[in-house]
């Protein structure tokens, strides 16, 4: 035997022992959420409680394992052999219905209030890029799919919420020979792509093609999204945490320069606006109606944020209707002109524009464009080189296919480059530096638009709210910031998500909201403790920006939401993390440093790649020690000591004023 | 005012640039740091860079900073020469190993071999003579010697040098008696070379090579090979080439970082060291690790396998006794490697940053484990510096041989007085440590390494905030301690009063539990 061989030979026991011997938290306890049903996290961790081996020291024995199909076939030839004669499908459809008493421990799987299993196949193999082939039982009902081995001990388990897939593809006919050969590939869009194999004997993968069809795009079969059959209860309920008057009140809005106005209440002003806005004074209902005019989809620049010192604000809107002609409006001169009198502290006014130059001037074709600095006396315009949304999409594409399922060990610095996923995130940081730093630094108001101002507007105004008002670094605040730069103002959540609708190539999804969350974890890395939130919050928000689990980021504006009854029909994904805030605490978080303004650093050394969400599917990705867990237990203890020593003081006042007539209850004695 | 000490040994090279009449210094240190001094009057400018070249390229080692530097601000409370005695230390390491192993003065006086210390462990069946028989057949006199013995299953970690083999295939049974001694019945052993069959090749054609299996036939010979000297040197200077890159045009840093190929060499090394734990921890394996002279490659795989295995390394006393034992006193040629560092063009062919690319390694692991260390980050950037530029003696020198020749122990302090002061030490202490006893396996995916910004970016980005960070979670361990004894402190009140109660008839004795759950509830959380 080879020096090399037996070296992979040694590989195998050692990995396999290694998974004993690890300390680090089991999946067990970090995906207490999946059983649950609460997240949808469930990392591809493999067969063992405590953990895949997740280093293995010979690349090549890796690469083996992990890629080769002829390895995972043999794998595969060998259990299915055995296995030949147990296999039956057994198709429950109890549509409507409770679900049945569970028969068997092994088919009992976790549901939601409100979940129903709607198929079920035994003897279906899960092809984990990582772990290799295992067999199982695949159930799908109308929010997940759950996968249980049965050959392996404990079982592995996968939970995904169906609102992450954006495509299903069967893959072998009738004829396909092989192992492993026929079954259903499902493309997510949380950075990873399932497969499962089933045995065309069994006849089972019709039926779970067909529901998971159904159930993964509700939408297209004209279906309620499963938020609205969400019958979980919450003790906190989410949809009143974000109130645009008590918003603008605790930024000292309304006041003399700015008004709030119920123009737009009935939707007729701009249909994607919200319909309490905030105005200049200065502007009365009509001369609004005259700039709607004037702004792609009625979107007119309407407040974000006010310095509460300064008085300079970041205002937002959509691109004016400039056109090929350069047309121009006196009305929205006027009222660019009012923005800019609101702010005593300067004379001029700055107008970011998120876009390329070119493509601002490619705008002007289609009726956009931009403001002429003619027209706009003092005002300054600057264009922010954010790339569109096709450019996003692109390069999100590229960084899936670097990251799942094995990554380029020689190359992977380069091609994390070739994606330029880091460039479009540095660029959307550095603008909304530029913002943050004209109205703190220079006291200068912005108004930001890009050509509708629902998407590079979103992340912008969002990222520059956050570096300048330390209350959106908190939970609470940052929750009404989505809420109100992005769901109030207009983010075509529903169309740049896909959710529940099967055009998987539909060119108008994007990563948009991705890219901010993204930018938002940079500014934790380089501010770590600024935010009162974690990681794991920001990875719980974009796991439910796919699930449909919650109203929340369910259709395009506040008007569809309005109609659509999502606040009385559908709980908050806010009610969720509100009701579990042990999980999203970050514990380095301090109120009184950053008391203001961050400013982060853009270079391209400082932007990282976000390997905990892109990679996270990665089995080497887990955490080698439990932090997160320490913390939470941390965090509790501090609690409980805090809530004794409060209780023993009481006690004590209580004595030393004379309490000794009534002498404290004391509670469960306890034997020593 | 700005107050500017620097060492001289610290700068790494110096430029001078004129325009007009006005001199700029540009100086660049070895801790990576520049330097820019405006200076009016070339005069005086050109004198100013002259001396500090003259005072910063001394070869005299004698006239060197550490011979003249005496603490004032601190008295030595235990002195550091004395803290790793190799002896104490050796025989610590072999009490677990059931009289197996002995301590050898074989090499009294470093007659055997001059880049040993005088005094190594050895398995006890080997008698002196065949050591001597041994080391004649090993480039530069390294024997086998000890350098782990994993106390969980008794396997060893060895370390050598390349056995001299050359091309005719010479053989020496007394070296083979001296590896098999160390293996236990019916066990075989690995040897790790840490070369590619390529420059073995190369290596025989010069009178070295490595162990045949014909003769060696207890013993599977692995090939891991890691990068060595100049090309770590490259690596390592185009690194912070691209670091100090503060143009515009950033969008190729990453791919400059990965051409320097820095990263690569670091999972090299990891996945070596990897694998030799492996096989210690899992196989119950015994290894002997070596490359050719021994003194490079070899030191990083054994060092940092024993990062991996023993949770003793990971503490700060730890980590000094494997920085002392397995890289200074195994004679590591500090002098040679750490004389440049990435910005001097005047390059000697021996500087190599083998010594940064463990740090950096262990760094690594560091990042995965954050709770596992006694030490913080900190510590291992502390050793980088004084490993290039100190004025302590503890980094001096190729040898403890030369160290002996210059009587350095007595003419100069180590860096260990210093640093083991409490007032010193509780700067570099990981506020996380949790004792961690198991063996800890790293991830080596390109994904899980990141680069060591604390270190290579330090003079180009602010740290502060990581610095803030760190106090707060100093803090939040402060508060708790705080609220620990405040409990403490109430409980004892509350108990008293409701002594004083009882005993006034106020309180019905046997009702005051409630002080023992508390008490109950902060030991079962503590554990």
């Amino acid at each position: 035997m080879s020096a090399a061989s037996e070296d992979r030979r040694n590989q195998e026991i050692i990995d396999y022992e290694e998974k004993t011997s690890r300390g680090g938290a089991s999946p067990d306890e970090l995906s207490i959420h999946t059983e649950t049903g609460k997240t949808s996290t469930s990392v591809d961790s493999g067969p063992s409680p405590s953990g895949t081996p997740r280093s293995t020291y010979s690349e090549h024995d890796l690469a083996q394992r992990s890629d080769s199909p002829e390895m995972s076939l043999d794998l595969q030839s060998s259990i299915s052999a055995s296995s030949e004669n147990i296999a039956s499908t057994e198709i429950k459809s109890t549509q409507g219905e409770e679900p049945e008493p569970p028969p068997r421990k092994m088919d009992d799987i976790p549901l939601l209030a409100g979940e129903q299993l709607q198929a079920r196949a035994r003897d279906v193999t899960y092809l984990c890029p990582y772990t290799g082939p295992s067999r199982g039982t695949l159930s799908v009902t109308n929010y997940k799919l759950f996968f249980r081995s049965i050959d392996r001990e404990p079982p592995f388990i996968l939970a995904v919420p169906l609102g992450v897939v954006t495509r299903i593809e069967k893959v072998g006919g009738a004829t396909s020979r092989g192992e492993n050969s026929y079954g259903i590939e499902l493309f997510c869009k949380d950075m990873r792509n399932l497969r499962f194999a089933h045995k065309q004997e069994n006849h089972s993968r019709r039926i779970v093609c067909e529901k998971l069809q159904i159930f993964a795009f509700p939408a297209s079969h004209k279906l309620l999204y499963f938020a609205f059959h969400n019958e979980e209860v919450y003790s906190e309920n989410g949809w009143t945490t974000y109130d645009p008057i008590a918003e603008y009140k605790r930024q000292g809005l309304p006041n003399e320069c700015w008004r709030i106005t119920r123009i737009n209440e009935s939707y007729e002003l701009a249909d994607t606006y919200p319909a309490i806005l905030c105005v200049p004074s200065g502007a009365s209902d009509d001369d609004i109606q005259q700039v709607a005019h004037f702004r792609s989809r009625g979107r007119i620049p309407v407040i974000s944020w006010i310095h509460p010192e300064s008085h300079a604000t970041i205002t937002r809107c959509a691109q004016p209707l400039v056109g090929v002609g350069g047309k121009r409006s006196k009305d929205d001169e006027k009222y660019v002109q009012m923005i800019l009198d609101s702010n005593p502290q300067s004379h001029k006014l700055c107008i970011m524009d998120a876009r390329p130059n070119v493509n601002a001037v490619a705008n002007k074709a289609k009726g956009g464009g931009y403001e002429s600095e003619d027209d706009y006396q003092n005002a300054e315009v600057i264009f922010l080189d954010i790339h569109n949304i096709h450019v996003m999409r692109e390069s999100l594409r590229k960084l899936k296919e670097i990251c799942f399922p094995s990554i380029d060990d020689s190359h992977w610095l380069s091609n994390i480059e070739s994606t330029h996923w880091l460039e479009h995130i540095k660029c959307i940081i550095a603008g909304a530096k530029k913002i943050a730093d004209k109205v703190e630094s220079h006291k200068m108001s912005v108004i930001v638009h890009c050509s509708d101002g629902w998407d590079r507007t979103a992340q912008l105004t969002g990222l520059s709210l956050i570096m300048l008002d330390p209350y959106y670094r908190t939970i609470k605040g940052f929750e009404v910031l989505v809420e109100k730069e992005w769901l109030s103002f207009g983010h075509k959540f529903a169309q740049r998500v896909g959710h529940g609708d099967d055009k998987h190539s539909d060119p108008d999804r994007s990563p948009v909201f991705l890219q901010f969350i993204d930018c938002v974890w940079q500014l934790t890395r380089q501010f770590p403790n600024a935010f009162e939130f974690n990681e794991n919050f920001l990875i719980t928000i974009l796991d439910h920006l796919y699930s449909c689990l919650f109203g929340t980021f369910l259709y395009n504006t506040e008007q569809q939401r309005v109609k659509e009854c999502v606040k009385t029909k559908t709980k908050s994904l806010w009610s969720f993390i509100n009701n579990n805030l042990d999980d999203f605490v970050n514990p380095p978080y301090t109120t009184y440093l950053h008391q203001h303004v961050i400013i982060p650093v853009c270079s391209m050394r400082q932007i990282e790649l976000w390997t905990a969400y892109y990679v996270r599917w990665n089995p080497r990705m887990a955490p080698q020690e439990p932090v997160d867990l320490q913390n939470r237990a941390l965090m509790h203890f501090k609690r409980q000591l805090q809530r004794r020593v409060e209780e023993l003081q009481r006690e004590l006042a209580a004595k030393n004023t004379g309490g000794i007539q009534t002498p404290p209850r004391v509670s469960s004695p306890v034997q020593t | 005012m700005v107050c500017l000490q620097l060492l001289h040994r610290n700068i790494d090279c110096i430029e001078r640039r004129f325009d007009a009449n006005r001199g700029a210094i540009v100086i660049k240190c070895k801790n990576l740091q520049i330097l820019r001094l405006d200076i009016p009057g070339q005069e005086e400018a050109l004198n100013i860079a002259d001396s500090i070249e003259t005072l910063s390229t001394l070869e005299d080692i004698s006239l060197w900073y550490p011979f003249y530097f005496r603490p004032r601000q601190f008295d030595i409370l235990e002195d550091g020469w004395q803290a790793f005695n190799v002896e104490s230390e050796l025989t610590r390491l072999i009490s677990h190993a059931d009289h197996s192993w002995r301590i050898s003065h074989v090499n009294k006086d470093f007659t055997v071999c001059p880049t040993y210390p005088e005094t190594v462990a050895v398995p006890k069946s080997v008698t002196d003579e065949l050591l001597l028989a041994s080391a004649s057949f090993r480039d530069g006199g390294r024997f086998p010697v000890l350098s782990y013995y994993h106390g969980d299953n008794g396997a060893v970690i060895m370390r050598s040098s390349q056995p001299l083999v050359g091309t005719t295939g010479r053989r020496c049974k007394e070296d083979e008696r001296v590896l098999n001694a160390s293996l236990r019945p019916g066990k075989k052993g690995y040897i790790i070379d840490t070369r590619s069959p390529n420059l073995i090749q190369m290596a025989k054609n010069r009178g070295g090579g490595c162990e045949p299996e014909v003769n060696y036939s207890q013993w599977k010979r692995v090939h891991r090979p890691v990068e060595r000297h100049t090309a770590l040197q490259e690596s390592l200077c185009k690194l912070v080439d691209a670091c100090n890159d503060s143009r515009a045009s950033m969008d190729k840093w990453l791919s400059r970082l990965e051409s320097s190929n820095w990263l690569g060499h670091v999972k090299d090394i990891l996945t070596c060291a990897c694998l030799t734990a492996q096989c210690v921890d899992k196989e119950g394996a015994s290894v002997l690790v070596h490359g050719g002279e021994g003194i490079d490659s070899t030191l990083q795989v054994t060092a940092l396998s024993q990062v991996i295995l023993d949770p003793d390394c990971r503490t700060v006393r730890g980590f000094e006794a494997l920085v002392e034992r397995e890289w200074i006193q195994a004679g590591h040629p500090f002098n040679d490697r750490c004389g440049k560092s990435a910005y001097s063009p005047a390059r000697s062919r021996y500087e190599a940053p083998a010594f940064l690319l463990f740090l950096d390694s262990v760094w690594q692991v560091y990042q995965q484990f954050p709770c596992s260390f006694e030490f913080s980050t900190q510590f291992l950037i502390v050793l980088f510096e004084h490993a290039y530029a100190s004025q302590f003696g503890t980094f001096l020198c190729n040898s403890e041989c030369d160290k002996r020749k210059l009587n350095l122990q007595r003419r100069a302090v180590s860096l260990w007085s210093w640093v083991n002061r409490p007032e010193v030490l509780q700067n570099y202490l990981n506020p996380l440590y949790e004792p961690n006893k198991s063996v800890i396996w790293p991830s080596v995916a390109p994904q899980s390494l990141e680069l060591w910004s604390e270190l290579y970016l330090r003079w180009t980005q602010d740290n502060s905030i990581l610095d803030e960070t760190n106090k707060q979670i100093l803090c939040i361990k402060e508060h708790n301690k705080e609220l620990r004894t405040k409990v403490v402190r109430i409980r004892r009140q509350l108990m008293d009063l409701q002594k004083e109660a009882i005993e006034k008839g106020l309180l019905a004795a046997g009702n005051h539990g409630n002080t023992e759950t508390a008490s109950e509830a902060y030991s079962s959380s503590a554990s």
